[in-house]
């Protein structure tokens, strides 16, 4: 009762402001909202008992993603500025492409949302079960893309050192 | 636990007597509606009863510094000096600010004072005084506390004033770089601690405190957990962001009343909250000064209550903070980022390598003298 | 030295004088307090003799006055801030004199230059260091200098000697 009152606000939280980090004028304004949904997802994954994803979402997303995108906004030009209407052939378009990706997504989750249930089933994960399956390199464990992933962010890193030193 | 009922003076017997009483006579939701109620207007009050506490410290402590005498008229040494503050401020007009963006403008005091609030609510105060207790506690509150930036960066972004941006923009540098190496030196110590969890950390350190177990190692984790941790509450040499002679007050020069009041709590908050976890995961939280073996010392330990011992052990680290705090001079912001990118996270970096062969090849002051600890 | 030794011997360095500074702020911090606490210290409070905050006319004990209203003073007042009241009188002796009426000084227009002071012609007027000149009407900071009933000392009279502090 109180778990399905909870998931309700934060369903409407997350429509919401999803609602309004698209339809806002002001970029500033945009990440904030989507700040907003971000954190009511983190409160999602809380309700599920899943506390190590809600703390990753926070680190993550909340306090360090959101964090950086603040920063690369106030750092543009003119951050305040309220943004032009773009043209309707560009809205239709933009909207249609939405729509498909929602049917895209909507049709995955509607076949694979039992599976996920009872993939879920199983009680508390212990942090060091998560690092086991995260370093380890059995089935069902993810060593290789964890790594790849960590290869590709150095790629990242050292593609902006040579960009920042324009020599 | 063999000497629990000689602990007549802990919390944990007036709560399990309140949670009984009213099991005896509601319903269980009811209950736990009543309890969680409760505990937040328990947190609430401790939050501001703690600032106004820590503010006072902080003035008088400063003053003795400089060979000053600090607050001393409001009531008997002053005492009822930040009382009369806050009630000051509580009073004062909150001005709106023209040409300002009021909604990002009203909602970033919330965003600092609400991160603050939630990583206050993971300490363990002591024995039963523990609010949130998850199996990750240590993740908990870094990626809690990391919500505060945002309500700095908002702050200096809405306020239209070019003081409260730049402000902003040195402390979300300084909070993004620090949480780094804030971050990696508890993880030195969940590696030592083999759990993330507060209540399981400070059980751990029933005989031997982190600090101590994993000498070198935990030494240079806990300096480097305090430089950090100072440099995240934006205070001491690290205060920048609100260098009065350069930027009049940094982020929050446009707020005022209570808005300004949220700010200031949550920086005094913070301070405490960086000396409160490092008094559970270095020093062993609530845990008193026990040795093996010494059964009436142990007795007698035990009965100075947990709570006094957390406080006691906190209030060290936060008098540690203030003496460094007016110890030394501003850094520059090229001095800041120097000292964290190139001495305390390279340093950092080896350090966990370090303690990850401590303990693997037993070299832990628990392994080394196994009698002792 | 190469970079690397420069990299640690920097940091060693870095620590030993971090640590050396907050020995001396640990030693400051049982240094007894400079503070003077004021009302309580009214006894030995110690105010120097160049402090001006009150302008006097001394008088002495013939309730006698230097002050011959020749309005130097009050010429040379960058503030307006003293007004001399005289008045025409006939001595016995036949002859038309001017004497003092009323000397009047507004503390809350001073702004202690000591104009006044430097200028006078007979050291009729003197800056005090009575400092606690706080009150509540505004009224109140309009003071008359000379005393009820005083007069021009002769004069013969030696001057008045400074008032001793």
């Amino acid at each position: 009762m109180a778990q399905q009152i909870i998931f309700f606000v934060l369903a409407a939280i997350v429509i919401i402001f999803s609602i309004l980090a698209v339809t806002s004028k002001q970029i500033i304004r945009s990440a904030t909202y989507l700040l907003f949904v971000l954190l009511a997802t983190a409160g999602f994954y809380l309700l599920l008992g899943y506390n190590y994803l809600f703390a990753v979402q926070i680190a993550v997303y909340a306090g360090g993603v959101m964090v950086l995108f603040i920063f690369a906004i106030l750092l543009t030009n003119r951050p305040g500025e309220s943004l032009k209407t773009e043209l309707p052939v560009r809205r239709i378009a933009a909207g249609l492409t939405a729509i498909a990706g929602l049917a895209f997504c909507a049709h995955i989750i509607y076949y694979n949302v039992k599976k996920v249930s009872d993939l879920v089933a199983q009680a508390d994960i212990t942090p060091q079960q998560l690092g086991h399956t995260m370093m380890g390199t059995d089935k069902y464990q993810y060593l290789l893309p964890f790594e790849t992933i960590s290869i590709l962010l150095l790629a990242c890193i050292v593609g902006a050192i040579m960009i920042a030193r324009k020599r | 636990m063999i000497l629990n009922y000689s602990q007549p003076l802990e919390v944990t017997n007036l709560t399990s007597w309140l949670d009984a009483a009213l099991r005896s006579s509601l319903p269980e939701f009811w209950v736990l509606l009543i309890e969680f109620v409760l505990v937040g207007v328990a947190f609430l009050a401790a939050y501001a009863v703690i600032a106004l506490i820590l503010i006072y410290a902080e003035r008088k402590i400063t003053a003795f510094f400089q060979a000053r005498f600090g607050p001393n008229r409001v009531g008997k040494w002053g005492l009822l000096q930040s009382v009369a503050d806050m009630v000051k401020i509580l009073l004062k007009e909150i001005v709106k600010i023209n040409r300002s963006d009021r909604f990002l403008f009203f909602a970033a005091p919330f965003f600092m004072i609400v991160a603050s609030m939630a990583t206050f609510g993971a300490i363990a105060f002591g024995k039963g005084l523990h609010a949130i207790d998850f199996n990750i506690g240590v993740l908990y509150v870094t990626a809690v506390s990391s919500l505060g930036i945002i309500g700095v960066l908002l702050a200096g972004w809405s306020s239209n004033n070019k003081y409260s941006m730049i402000g902003a923009m040195r402390s979300g540098a300084q909070f993004v770089s620090y949480e780094l190496s804030a971050g990696f030196a508890l993880m030195t110590i969940v590696v030592l601690a083999g759990t993330m969890q507060f209540s399981t950390m400070i059980e751990g350190q029933r005989y031997c405190w982190n600090l101590f177990n994993g000498h070198i190692s935990s030494l240079i984790a806990f300096i480097i957990y305090l430089i950090s941790g100072h440099a995240e509450t934006n205070r001491g040499p690290f205060d920048l962001p609100e260098a009065e002679s350069e930027l009049t007050a940094g982020y929050h020069t446009e707020y005022s009343g209570l808005q300004f009041g949220f700010y200031y709590l949550a920086e005094y908050l913070n301070m405490f909250i960086i000396a409160s976890i490092a008094t559970a995961v270095f020093l062993g939280g609530y845990m008193p000064i026990q040795v093996k073996g010494w059964v009436a010392f142990n007795g007698i330990m035990e009965y100075i209550p947990s709570y006094i011992w957390f406080f006691g052990k906190t209030a060290v680290l936060i008098f540690l903070s203030l003496w460094v705090r007016w110890s030394f001079p501003r850094l520059r912001i090229d001095q800041l980022l120097n000292l964290e990118w190139k001495y305390l996270l390279p340093i950092n970096l080896v350090n966990i390598v370090l303690m990850v062969i401590l303990v693997l090849s037993g070299l832990t002051l628990t392994d080394l003298l196994p009698g002792w600890f | 030295m190469s970079s690397v030794s420069k990299y640690f011997s920097g940091l060693f360095t870095g620590i030993k004088s971090l640590l050396f500074g907050m020995s001396v702020t640990w030693k400051e911090l049982w240094t007894k307090k400079v503070t003077r606490q004021y009302p309580e210290n009214r006894d030995t409070l110690v105010i120097s003799d160049r402090w001006r905050s009150e302008l006097t006319m001394p008088h002495d004990e013939n309730n006698e006055h230097a002050c011959t209203a020749c309005g130097i003073c009050e010429m040379n007042c960058p503030n307006g801030t003293i007004k001399v009241i005289s008045q025409m009188i006939e001595t016995e002796d036949g002859k038309k004199k001017k004497i003092l009426d009323k000397y009047q000084w507004d503390l809350g227009m001073c702004t202690f230059c000591n104009l006044c002071v430097l200028t006078c012609p007979s050291d009729a007027i003197k800056f005090e260091n009575t400092f606690e000149n706080a009150v509540f009407n505004r009224e109140k900071l309009k003071q008359q200098l000379n005393h009820e009933g005083s007069k021009l000392r002769d004069k013969k009279k030696e001057p008045l000697a400074p008032k001793a502090e």
